[in-house]
């Protein structure tokens, strides 16, 4: 199906956000203003976005410790996300999560996490939530559980994968290979040839493979795979090989690196220049119109900082604040 | 008024907020019993009669039989929680928080806090714990202590059948999470319980079950009954004891605890779970610090010894608190010179 | 090594101080066997007879019978076996140093007839394999304890200082309270205690609003109701609670309640009752303030002025200490002071020697240390005569408990105006205070007392005296 000139436009500025966001954080990250650990999601936008573009907020999505690709994908606000990260008090967790603990249940985004592997199981009871309520006009509501090459070797994540199957949630474990989990290479860390998809089949799921970096692939499978899903017949995954532009954290030397791995990666498997590239060559968007959003985009984060920077601090008081609903 | 057992007080609970609220979810493993099998759906209704009947009322999107997964079972229910349901996850044994204790503690208890207070998360938590089937170390034990510790959970160990009734109706309405404790050894008591269909009793409120100005005594679950059975007998030498049934630990009804001690000036904690860093330590060191001026003795613990639990009769017997150890301890700060 | 011992003052209980050598039963180079009577002591309380715990010989007398007053721990006489040479009793001596207050807790005192030992038996060591904390079998030994039935609390059964104290107390028998009315637990949730009061009160809970966590009905919220009664006309009085505030005495008021009990229960009180005419010693006051740049209260001019009649008066300026009377040349005068600790009684030293802007300057230091719970042992210790002013209150006269082992207090009430008949046989008005005097008839005789009384009210009346 042909994108419209409008969905098109729409997507690339998401990806560029997502970029622009990380390589912006990742220079902040070194002035020492921002504190604790910070996992960067940058060069892997175009899964993100190529997934969530189909979602809408009543759709579910479970995000791991790489979360700020997912979070903005799914329609977290770039300022309040910006000023979390910061740990203001006006961040959109108040800075009590920072980085790793962004949620907005709001827009059906329910939290990044900071333990590798737990958000699948968390997934499965959302889609389990949108079985009870059953179908609407498009079919059914579905929970998608974002997991990388290191969580699907957790035993949640098969456990999650397993409920999913036996109990027909309409769940879609999207598996984002960027080959390594913290500092293991792929091939070392998971036992099945480094096929992940090939797990979800062993539980009985239907499972589709693409190319991470390219995101009309990536929104081309998801069309099919949501199709699949939201019409009841049960969970799916996807595996979408692609590339972690940075460390597993900021600060990480990275000395698993091959030589020139890094620059390779950014030349050949850049899914923004791929974009670029894709919608030129098919004359759909100019050059004027991505630069137009690429200065958009350079401001909104620019904003986003000053706006962080100048941002309410918590106070003491806040501390105890939030804990429960009512004690 | 009806008179009805412990678990009959927990099933039928469930099956009121069910049929109240069609955002109450139940899931578990063998909540449903025989999926899949030839005796078909119900051909157990859980093993300890808890969900016996909800299959066949509310069907299989609400009554979600899983497979052996405790962290899929306490991480779908937070998935539930957060979107929008009131799920009633069931750990068959308490013993198991072992397996999804992530997910209780990294994440159910900690939602509503790491996401600036943005979230609910209203999952029960059930699970059948304690001592005194023989069941050994790892089917016995009781975890209040280990989940009273983590901020964003709330700790419910009902001793009655009424308490059941009205703390379990408070957990299912309740927007955080809750775990709730039901000891297996206190399934088959029967107990008058109020017909009102909401009837709740709030958290945080303990339950003075004998009344006496000479010493307090503190327990919650199984060993109440041995409390009250040691109140009962002193009270012929003219000693009287405010027996105090926590209910929920967290909350923990301090005022309750310090308005008794303030006049008794004597505690003992008595607690099914090892003492290091428990419940019995924790109420201990809460006198120590609140009513030291009230106090004539030291606090004392009675709880089981920094063991596992055995498994031969004798052994486990040996292990477990008391009447006789109870009344002991009780004598003991009595007579502290 | 030759066995010598020291022989010390005792202490008898927490309350004695000082002790008097009444009489030696056994002279220095005399041989005495266990249980022989050694000596007799004189506390504030009683005289006791103290035996002999072992067989020795009296090597040095130091303290003659019938010298001045001890403190506890004084070194009293050395003992060693026979053949112990001087020089090496003199070194004993020249090395010993007295033990801070000794509690000689094995020794036990046997009030007459029985002898009691003024010798702390030796620390019995305790050979054990057991683990044991180093202070609790330093107690354990002190007091021959044996440990081996103690179960030790500790881990692995270790016995801590705790297990050692408890078996050596015996065991407590509580006052018991016995078991309470269980209030029900109704619709309205509230603590048991708030229940237990609204059901002694009739309370109906069932509207209340609690302000406890959770809205919870906490004993306060009861109790306001309890205490905001609208009573009707002609309504029934309705008792509110009244439980009392139960405060243990602390340690001033154990030493206040035993002192006072003790003396108005032994010495037999008599009381003479006066009034002095204040006038002129309040012009006085006016003046002699603005010339001394002090600031004496007329407290501190009645310091002086019993003072001065004390040392006039030495029958009266004494203490009695068992069946002796202690004179004293000069006058050491208490002055009763209400501090945040209870009553006490700091001592202005020999103010018949120190001029009124001495007294007040001493008066006010003594007073700044009581209000900040300061006070020194040393500045209330002894004293010949005590003065106990409630004027300030308004109150008219009063007789007060003589504080021991003094023989007299004088009491003080509020200056008032009176009418009076003047030279002229007219009417007018002066102002009087009362003053009582409270006496030890054991030392004191009536006459000497009057005398004594009658002195300090030509004094205040004739204020100039207190100068010269």
């Amino acid at each position: 199906m042909q994108l419209s000139r409008e969905a098109l436009l729409a997507a690339y500025r998401q990806m560029k956000i997502i970029r622009e966001f990380e390589e912006r954080l990742h220079v902040e990250i070194q002035t020492g203003e921002i504190a604790g650990f910070t996992h960067l999601y940058c060069g892997q936008e175009a899964v993100a976005v190529g997934v969530c573009e189909h979602l809408s907020p009543a759709d579910k999505i479970v995000s791991t410790h790489r979360g700020h690709g997912h979070c903005l994908a799914k329609g977290c606000d770039v300022d309040d996300m910006m000023k979390e990260i910061w740990g203001s008090r006006d961040g959109l967790c108040k800075g009590k999560g920072g980085s790793m603990h962004i949620a907005d249940v709001t827009k059906g985004m329910l939290g990044a996490n900071g333990i590798v592997g737990a958000g699948a199981p968390i997934a499965v009871g959302a889609a389990l939530a949108s079985r009870v309520d059953g179908p609407g006009p498009d079919g059914l509501k579905i929970a998608i559980a974002f997991s990388g090459d290191g969580a699907c070797n957790q035993g949640t994540t098969f456990e999650a994968m397993n409920l999913a199957a036996v109990t027909k949630a309409p769940c879609i474990f999207v598996f984002e290979n960027n080959h390594y989990s913290e500092h293991t290479g792929v091939s070392y860390a998971v036992g099945t040839n480094q096929d992940i998809a090939s797990r979800a089949e062993a539980f009985g799921m239907k499972a589709w493979r693409a190319d991470g970096t390219d995101f009309f692939a990536v929104h081309d499978t998801m069309r099919e795979v949501l199709e699949y899903v939201r019409a009841g017949n049960g969970p799916a995954a996807v595996e979408f090989d692609t590339e972690r532009f940075f460390g597993h954290f900021e600060g990480d030397p990275q000395r698993y690196r091959g030589p020139g791995e890094l620059d390779r990666i950014r030349a050949t498997r850049d899914c923004l220049t791929r974009f670029r590239a894709s919608v030129k060559g098919a004359g759909l968007l100019s050059h004027a119109d991505l630069d137009a959003v690429d200065d958009d985009v350079m401001a909104a984060i620019e904003g986003a900082v000053a706006a962080a920077r100048a941002a309410a601090r918590p106070t003491p008081e806040d501390v105890l604040a939030d804990v429960y609903i009512a004690y | 008024m009806s008179n009805m057992m412990y678990r009959a007080a927990v099933l039928s609970t469930i099956m009121e907020e069910m049929e109240r609220d069609p955002n109450v979810v139940v899931l578990g493993e063998d909540v449903v019993g025989g999926m899949g099998t030839e005796g078909g759906p119900e051909a157990i209704g859980g093993i300890w009669s808890t969900s016996t009947g909800l299959y066949d009322r509310f069907g299989a999107t609400r009554v979600i039989d899983t497979p052996i997964s405790e962290s899929a079972i306490i991480g779908a229910a937070a998935g539930l929680a957060l979107s929008g349901k009131r799920p009633i996850a069931e750990l068959m044994f308490a013993d198991f928080i072992g397996v999804s204790l992530d997910q209780i503690w990294n994440q159910i208890a900690k939602f509503r806090y790491m996401f600036g207070g943005k979230t609910r998360c209203p999952a029960v938590i059930r699970m059948a714990y304690g001592a005194g089937y023989n069941a050994a170390a790892q089917h016995s034990q009781s975890v209040h202590q280990i989940l009273t510790g983590m901020p964003g959970l709330k700790v419910v160990m009902p001793t009655t059948p009424a308490d059941v009734k009205g703390l379990l109706r408070t957990a299912i309405r309740d927007d955080d999470p809750v775990i709730f404790l039901e000891h297996k050894a206190l399934y088959a008591t029967t107990g008058e319980v109020p017909d009102d269909r909401d009837f709740m009793i709030p958290f945080g409120h303990a339950r003075l079950s004998r009344a006496g100005g000479d010493v307090t005594i503190i327990s919650s679950g199984l060993l109440l009954g041995m409390c009250e059975a040691v109140a009962d007998k002193l009270k012929g030498e003219g000693i009287g004891c405010d027996v105090i049934d926590l209910r929920t630990t967290s909350p923990l009804d301090e005022e309750t605890i310090l308005d008794s001690v303030e006049v008794t000036g004597r505690v003992v904690v008595v607690d099914e779970a090892p003492p290091r860093c428990g419940l019995g330590a924790d109420l201990c060191a809460l006198v120590a610090e609140k009513a030291f001026s009230s106090l004539k003795a030291p606090p004392l613990q009675v709880t089981p010894p920094h063991t596992p639990i055995p498994f031969a009769r004798e052994l486990e017997s040996a292990y477990l608190p008391s009447v006789d150890k109870i009344e002991a301890a009780v004598r003991r700060v009595l007579a502290w010179r | 090594m030759p066995d010598i011992r020291p022989f010390c003052m005792p202490k008898w209980g927490i309350e004695m101080t000082e002790g008097t050598l009444a009489d030696w039963k056994v002279a220095e180079g005399d041989t005495f066997a266990k249980g022989q009577l050694l000596c007799l002591i004189e506390t504030a309380k009683i005289t006791n007879e103290v035996e002999a715990e072992y067989d020795a010989v009296m090597a040095r007398v130091l303290v003659p019978a019938g010298a001045e007053a001890q403190p506890v721990g004084t070194l009293l006489a050395v003992t060693a076996q026979a053949g112990t040479s001087a020089e090496e009793i003199d070194a004993f001596i020249a090395a010993f140093r007295p033990a801070n207050a000794p509690t000689n807790p094995g020794a036990v005192v046997k009030e007459d007839p029985a002898p009691a030992p003024a010798y702390a038996p030796a620390p019995r060591p305790i050979q054990t394999n057991r683990a044991i904390s180093p202070e609790a079998l330093k107690l354990a030994e002190a007091s021959g304890l044996d440990i081996e039935p103690i179960e030790g609390s500790g881990r692995h059964g270790r016995i801590t200082l705790q297990d050692v104290q408890q078996a050596l107390n015996a065991p407590a028998r509580p006052v018991l309270v016995g078991t309470l009315a269980l209030a029900e637990e109704g619709k309205a949730f509230a603590s048991p205690l708030a229940r237990r009061i609204a059901a002694q009160h009739g309370i109906d809970l069932s509207g209340v609003t609690g302000t406890g966590p959770r809205g919870r009905i906490s004993k306060a919220d009861v109790l306001a109701l309890v205490a905001t009664p609208a009573p009707t006309q002609g309504a029934a009085f309705a008792p509110v609670p009244n439980p009392p505030a139960i405060v243990p005495f602390d340690r001033v008021r154990k030493v206040v309640a035993q002192r006072l009990t003790q003396a108005k229960q032994e010495i037999p009180h008599f009381y003479l009752r006066s009034s002095a005419r204040l006038d002129e010693l309040l012009a006085l006051r006016k003046t002699a303030n603005l010339v001394l740049g002090a600031k004496a209260s007329i407290n501190d001019y009645l310091v002086r002025a019993a003072a001065i009649a004390l040392a006039r008066h030495p029958d009266v300026n004494v203490q009695v200490h068992g069946a002796t009377i202690h004179r004293f040349a000069h006058a050491d005068v208490a002055i009763a002071v209400a501090s945040p600790n209870g009553l006490v009684t700091p001592i202005v030293r020999q103010a018949d020697r120190q001029s009124v802007a001495q007294i007040a300057q001493a008066t006010a230091a003594l007073i700044d240390k009581a209000k900040a719970g300061r006070l020194s042992l040393g500045d209330m210790e002894g004293g010949t005569f005590s003065i106990s002013n409630l004027g300030m209150f308004g109150v008219e006269e009063f007789a007060a408990i003589i504080n021991p082992p003094q023989a007299a207090i004088l009491a003080v009430g509020a200056a008032a105006r009176a009418v009076c008949e003047r030279p002229d046989g007219s009417a007018g008005f002066e102002t009087r205070l009362a003053l009582t005097l409270s006496v030890d008839h054991r030392a004191i005789d009536g006459a000497a007392a009057a005398q004594f009384l009658a002195t300090l009210k030509g004094l205040i009346e004739a204020p100039e005296a207190l100068f010269a």
